[in-house]
């Protein structure tokens, strides 16, 4: 039982860093945050135009 | 059903490496420090399912084929593990016990390779802090297991029983203490300087409770290095902690209340540190560490793997016992032979020579002086464009943690053969990230590697 709640802690939570790794830009080039971001990685376009 | 769990989890960031080589680097990292084929006893057991070789392969090949090499620097720390790779190698194939040096062989060239790789993986800021966090959950996985099992009263020297059967590798007590200490600096500079996991009463929570439990394994298992492993971490931390006095006056009101706490087990056990006549496991280490020096003059290029196998010997351990008012001696005759070192600096001397310790010890040492170049570096200077001031900035957080876990580990390593220990080496790996990392976004608006006292005068005073 402690087993089976450490791995399903330890690895839930390796799986959401390896998500949100996925639709970070800058893991792969650090310049990419400042380049204006991707249609698709646009949360608010609103706020991106002005 | 544990089985499928961890296929999944691996299956998954497998899958995801297609969209980011680099997960595979860190499907590498946690597969070589959980072990998880240990874990399971179904398919993921199966020798045949080379879980370990796919993701060395994946993430070898991901970067070669997919990733982008622009900011990847060769530093001289990561040709001298490639010097040391060459030099294990040639002395497994002259070794004493070929078939025993094949086997360790089997899997200390991988850690090697992986150490002189994965900085040419850690370009940018992002990559540094994910590779640290795998590093941290992966330990964190058999640490906060340990520390759960500890307070339900599971403990007890080989006996606190950690995801798996056998007491080896990073299991075995001696080992898993030293590492679970070692990350926690690692923790407390996620906490800070996270970006994945941002700073958060969640994250300060979970990081909290993951110290928590490293401090207990040492407890849990009953390993005496572990204990010298946390009190170097506490002297350590008094160099980087902002208030000195009120750390000193907390630690000492902690420790003093944990201590009705610990199991009688452990404080017994602990009490042998100091007397360590009538204790055959340190008489042990002693006359093994004799022997080693006599062998590396017969054998200055060392041994090979395993070159331990050939030692013998016969000691005496003392015994004191008190029966009532009066107090007997007693004197043991021991034989024993092929006794393991018991000690990194050791294990290396008998099998890799003094060559081979030689540039092992370079390589640490020049890692512990390069984290300090960077301390120096950032500690007094003042923030940039979207940068913390000083010690606030990642960069002497980072240093400074990697150098208290590294330093964490070689004392640690003194008395524990884990000399080439994966988890060693991605230290290693990512000091080196960091140093080049450093080297080259800094370079062209400073020289970096300016000693105090040259011609960055405000450097020269030592830190606070």
């Amino acid at each position: 039982m402690i087993d089976i709640f450490t791995l399903a802690l330890t690895h839930g939570l390796m799986a959401l860093a390896a998500l949100l790794l996925l639709g970070r830009a800058d893991l792969d080039d650090e310049e990419a945050g400042e380049r204006p971001p991707r249609p698709w990685q646009r949360r608010t376009p609103a706020s991106d135009e002005d | 059903m544990l089985d499928l769990g961890l296929l999944a989890f691996i299956g998954f960031m497998l899958v995801a490496g297609f969209k980011r080589p680099f997960l595979w680097v860190l499907t590498y990292i946690y597969i070589d420090l959980v072990i998880p084929q240990k874990i399971g006893w179904g398919i993921i057991a199966s020798p045949s399912l080379k879980l370990s070789l796919v993701a060395f392969v994946a993430a070898f090949a991901g970067w070669l084929l997919l990733d982008s090499k622009a900011g990847a620097r060769f530093t001289a720390r990561q040709g001298m593990i490639v010097a040391l790779l060459a030099w294990c190698g040639m002395t497994t194939i002259s070794a004493l016990y070929p078939v025993e040096a094949a086997e360790k062989w089997a899997w200390v060239w991988k850690a090697l390779v992986f150490a002189a790789f994965l900085p040419l993986t850690l370009r940018t800021r992002l990559r540094i802090e994910a590779a640290v966090l795998f590093i941290v959950l992966a330990i964190g996985t058999i640490a906060i297991n340990g520390g759960i099992k500890t307070v339900g009263g599971g403990g007890g020297y080989g006996t606190l029983h950690l995801l798996v059967d056998d007491n080896s590798g990073i299991y075995e007590g001696s080992i898993i203490s030293t590492a679970a200490i070692a990350i926690i600096p690692l923790a407390l500079w996620l906490a800070r300087h996270g970006t994945i996991f941002k700073p958060d009463w969640r994250v300060w929570s979970f990081t909290a409770a993951l110290i928590f439990a490293c401090l207990l394994i040492p407890v849990g298992t009953s390993a005496r290095t572990g204990l010298v492993a946390a009190a170097v971490l506490g002297v350590l931390l008094l160099r980087s902690v902002k208030y000195r006095f009120v750390y000193m006056g907390v630690a000492s009101v902690l420790m003093m209340a944990a201590i009705p706490f610990l199991p009688a087990s452990f404080t017994e056990r602990m009490g042998t540190i100091t007397a360590h006549e009538g204790d055959q496991s340190a008489s042990t280490r002693v006359a093994v560490w004799k022997w080693t020096i006599d062998f590396a003059r017969d054998h200055p290029l060392g041994g090979g793997f395993d070159a331990y196998r050939a030692n013998s010997f016969t000691y005496q351990t003392r015994a004191v016992t008190n029966e009532g008012n009066s107090q007997s001696v007693e004197y043991q005759t021991v034989t024993e032979s092929g006794r393991a070192y018991h000690s990194s600096y050791f294990e290396l001397l008998g099998e890799q020579g003094y060559f081979g310790l030689g540039l092992w010890l370079v390589l640490q040492l020049l890692g512990l002086w390069h984290m300090e170049r960077l301390r120096w570096r950032y500690g007094k200077r003042a923030g940039r464009e979207g940068q913390n001031p000083g010690r606030a900035s990642w960069q002497w957080g980072l240093a400074s943690a990697l150098q208290q876990a590294h330093l964490v580990y070689l004392v640690g390593a003194a008395f524990v053969g884990i000399a080439y220990q994966p988890f060693l080496f991605m230290l290693v790996g990512l000091q080196c990230a960091l140093w080049s990392y450093v080297k080259r976004t800094e370079a062209p608006q400073a020289k970096v590697w300016a000693r105090p006292g040259g011609n960055r005068p405000e450097l020269a005073q030592p830190a606070e």
